[in-house]
């Protein structure tokens, strides 16, 4: 049985490295990324481009996203139905969004079928249909989509902290995929704009990972965006200010067991020397099952299924976010738990052991993230979009390793600032509002937001 | 065709064991299944096999609380479980290297997990599972969509008629002494299947296992699995209404159908791909795209493996849309397929979406060792993970049809219909308010 009690030695590590790959550019000014992993048997591709929300005019907020959705929706040679047809008889589900800064098309594709669906792809891009009907449905289907995520307790909170943490006029207080005012407005020749300005060879990158044969996919790639050259205008730059200092929002959701938590503050971007370090940083305080937010408000005092933290490096700076759901009777003993949490390590270095978990952490699981084809594409988009070294996915662990115990602590006390500190939640303002105001966390606002009224009833025809 | 490497084994005590050596990533995967879920509970006792699972990262006897988690992330892992209807799940992914750690760690929870059950823990993991409901369930718009749908099924002394989160009262009135007695009857290794995929060495990792496993006792007393047999049709259309706090109607469909495992479950899983899976199905082409009656459209099954399966299938009104005409038009539809079945365009579409789904599946390690254990310990068969997608391309247009027949008929149908509460009245609003 002793053999048993003690924690085996683990055996010799076997090395992993980020698989080689090829960057070439062509002469359209497309760049294309070659991952070759020849015992695969699917290939993923990724087309990502520089026309995500942040290239939209903020008149015209929710273009990007709807442009892209429209995009599966046919071709000048195929309608909707034939369209869905041909790419999955192929086997073929081609996901077509987009995000802050980028736009993003992409599938994974048995070997056989690479060749016919990079055929489809190309089409799609090069002359989607752009059919009104379609665009019509899909924007009926975005604002019905702001309607259900308003009823939806965490996606209400997340709506309502971009508002209240980032000044008017900062494009990142609005959803990426528009907010109903402005979407409510936008009309198909948007979509043919925002395609004709932005899906241009010049601000594009096609990422293949998997087995196939390089010359046959570069050949495929110089047809991807036909004739088209130059680049598209590109992303805009945002500003990202904050809407003010410390207070709390409370959105009111009458009848609500839960309060979902938001706590946060304006973050950092992703060319930020910090990057390495905020990453370790919030890994120990909310990254990990036994980090410090997760291991007290969950495992010890049962507030919570789960609590987290974490940066969102955009281009800008998105958000410094703690959160989690906590029972309504709980919330202020709670939001005092997860402040006194963000002091505690703003005020004194982690713990040896602790900083070690999470650098094993990020270290260790390294090659976990690359397993699949899909997984390998999607790590080369941060190459491609933020324009990040070759040798990013090479050093990576070296700079995980390097942080040091110090640079946690500094990294802390810079990234989070008390009297910067949105403190929102969805919930029962009525119960709560009271005790809020009392346990004097900031000045309390409370905000009861009407659902957005529905689109008009669909034309049948 | 997928083609996994698979070796049987088995220990003294019981514990089946299954190997799937691939080193293509230096990644190792480990997988326990154990034979029991929340059909296994006792009345007044649902949630429990949930709450028991929540327990098993509370520590061993050479375990600390948490340290189980703690321990597979700092050694670069991914790890996770979970408890569903007819059985319990727990797995990691790690660097190969750390192979034994984790056969160490399940090792001594399967061996020793009481000595270090205490009050103070239970109670702890009760409010975690408490939340974990209110997030998922009580918290959310339709949120107790499932809890309804198996109680409209299944008759209510039925195994499979509460759901796996259990009610609160009963989640209150959980003991250790439940914890003690649980763990004692069905966490034993010859109720379970230990699976093992990924970057390692075969006859080494069989010794590690003995080492850790081997002298964990069976449990000669296994009870039987609790008796799950149903008639094969409701014998009725049960229909439920539901005012709810949502902007927006929306309609679950369920019927009972043949369980996991057997031909019909395999055509209707075709059927259920042909109405529901992509653009270019029946279902999202008529009504999400076409009539733009709805938001969106699933199909699905649950793959139930006592008594009978749940064929499934919800929708979500489209704005200023009535749920009374997208019900008609939904009905109409899976009538048709019913009645005309499939094109062979449409059937080729469908198998070469599946086909592509399981590969893209099976190149996780973890997806590997989780359906090899799920055969192993369901059909005890884990070869059927290598059969699945042949399995899916022998289902033709005539099984389709017959599958649909059967099951997919008025009286052997549950209807549950949520609608948006009006904000002054908080009566339901919509065609069938009264």
């Amino acid at each position: 049985m002793t053999e048993t009690a003690v924690r085996p030695v683990p055996g010799a590590p076997r090395a992993y490295h980020f698989p080689q790959f090829e960057r070439h550019s062509l002469e359209n000014g497309l760049t294309v990324w070659l991952v070759p992993l020849p015992e695969r048997a699917l290939v993923s591709v990724h087309l990502v481009l520089d026309g995500g929300a942040a290239a939209e005019d903020e008149s015209r907020a929710g273009i990007a996203s709807l442009t892209a959705q429209l995009l599966v929706t046919g071709t000048r040679r195929l309608d909707a139905t034939q369209f869905a047809e041909a790419t999955e008889r192929l086997g073929l589900e081609i996901g077509s969004d987009s995000s802050w800064d980028s736009a993003r098309a992409s599938f994974g594709a048995l070997n056989a079928q690479l060749e016919p669906a990079l055929a489809l792809l190309a089409e799609m891009i090069r002359e989607p249909r752009l059919d009104e009907r379609e665009f019509e449905r899909l924007k009926a289907e975005r604002l019905a989509d702001i309607m259900q995520s308003r009823a939806d307790p965490g996606r209400l909170a997340d709506e309502m902290l971009l508002r209240a943490l980032y000044a008017e006029g900062v494009p990142y207080r609005r959803p990426a995929a528009g907010g109903p005012e402005t979407v409510a407005a936008l009309t198909i020749d948007d979509a043919r704009a925002h395609h004709a300005t932005h899906y241009l060879p010049g601000s594009a990158h096609l990422i293949i990972a998997g087995a196939f044969d390089p010359d046959a996919a570069l050949a495929a790639a110089g047809s991807m965006l036909g004739t088209r050259s130059g680049s598209g205008p590109g992303h805009r730059t945002v500003e990202p200010t904050a809407a003010g200092g410390r207070r709390v929002v409370v959105v009111d959701r009458p009848g609500s067991v839960q309060s979902e938590l938001r706590v946060a503050q304006v973050g950092i971007d992703r060319q930020d020397p910090r990057f390495f370090k905020a990453l370790v940083t919030s890994t120990i305080l909310g990254g990990m099952f036994w980090s410090r937010l997760n291991r007290r408000l969950r495992e010890e005092l049962g507030y919570t299924y789960g609590a987290r933290a974490g940066f969102d490096p955009r281009r800008s700076a998105g958000p410094f976010l703690a959160s989690a759901a906590v029972q309504t009777e709980v919330t202020v003993a709670a939001i005092r738990e997860l402040l006194r949490l963000l002091d505690q390590m703003r005020e004194a270095p982690p713990e040896a052991r602790e900083l070690r978990e999470a650098k094993d952490y990020l270290v260790g699981i390294f090659p976990l993230r690359f397993e699949t084809t899909g997984g390998l594409a999607g790590a080369i988009e941060p190459l491609a979009v933020y324009g990040l070294q070759d040798d990013y996915w090479q050093t990576y662990r070296g700079h995980i390793e390097a942080v040091s115990t110090d640079e946690v602590h500094r990294t802390a006390d810079e990234l989070i600032q008390p009297d910067q500190l949105v403190i929102l939640l969805s919930g029962d303002a009525t119960r709560l509002h009271d005790e809020l105001v009392e346990a004097a966390f900031g000045p309390v606002e409370v905000l009861s937001p009407e659902p957005a009224a529905p689109p008009p009833a669909a034309s049948g025809a | 065709m997928p083609s996994v490497p698979i070796e049987r084994h088995a220990l003294p005590n019981g514990l089946r064991i299954v190997l799937s050596q691939d080193d293509r990533a230096p990644i190792v995967a480990v997988n326990l299944w154990y034979d029991v879920g929340s059909r296994h509970e006792k009345a007044g006792k649902t949630g429990f096999a949930h709450l028991f699972e929540h327990m098993m990262f509370q520590g061993s006897a050479h375990v600390e609380k948490g340290e189980h988690m703690s321990l597979v992330q700092g050694a670069g892992g991914t790890l996770n479980a979970s408890t569903w209807l007819d059985r319990t799940n727990y797995f990691e992914t790690l660097p190969s290297h750390e192979l034994e750690l984790a056969l160490w760690l399940e090792a001594d929870r399967m061996a020793s997990l009481l000595p270090a059950m205490t009050q103070e823990k239970l109670d702890n993991q009760r409010e975690v599972v408490k939340n974990e409901r209110r997030w998922s369930v009580d918290n959310q718009p339709y949120g107790d969509w499932d809890e309804r749908m198996q109680a409209l099924v299944f008759p209510e002394t039925h195994p499979y008629h509460h759901s796996t989160i259990g009610s609160m009262e009963d989640l209150s009135a959980a003991s250790l002494d439940d914890v003690r007695s649980f763990f004692a009857t069905w966490y034993a290794p010859n109720n379970s299947v230990l699976t093992i995929a990924g970057d390692f060495e075969p006859a080494a990792a069989l010794v590690m296992v003995e080492r850790h496993f081997g002298s964990i006792p069976s449990n000669p007393d296994l009870p039987d699995a609790p008796a799950t047999t149903i008639p094969p049709r409701i014998g009725d259309e049960v229909r439920v209404e539901v005012p709810d706090r949502v902007p927006l109607p929306r309609i679950y469909l369920a019927h009972r159908a043949p369980i996991f495992g057997t031909d019909e479950f395999d055509a209707l899983e075709v059927a259920a791909d042909l109405l529901g899976l992509g653009r270019a199905s029946r279902l999202y082409s008529s009504l999400v795209r076409g009539q733009r009656l709805a938001q969106d459209v699933s199909v699905f099954l649950f793959p139930i493996i006592g008594g009978a399966s749940i064929f499934a299938l919800w929708t979500t009104a489209s704005p200023g849309g009535d749920a009374a005409k997208l019900e008609g038009a939904l009905l109409a539809e899976v009538d048709r397929l019913a009645t005309d079945g499939p094109s062979d365009e449409e059937l080729e579409r469908v198998r070469n979406l599946h086909a592509s789904q399981i590969e893209s599946s099976l190149e996780r390690v973890a997806e590997r060792a989780d359906r090899l254990s799920m055969y192993a310990c369901l059909f005890d068969e884990p070869e059927r993970l290598n059969t699945e997608v042949a399995r899916y391309l022998a289902v033709d247009a005539g099984r389709v049809q017959a599958a649909m027949a059967d099951a997919l008929r008025p009286d052997n149908r549950v209807v549950l219909t949520y609608l948006p509460m009006a904000h002054e009245t908080g009566d339901a609003q919509g065609e069938d308010a009264a």
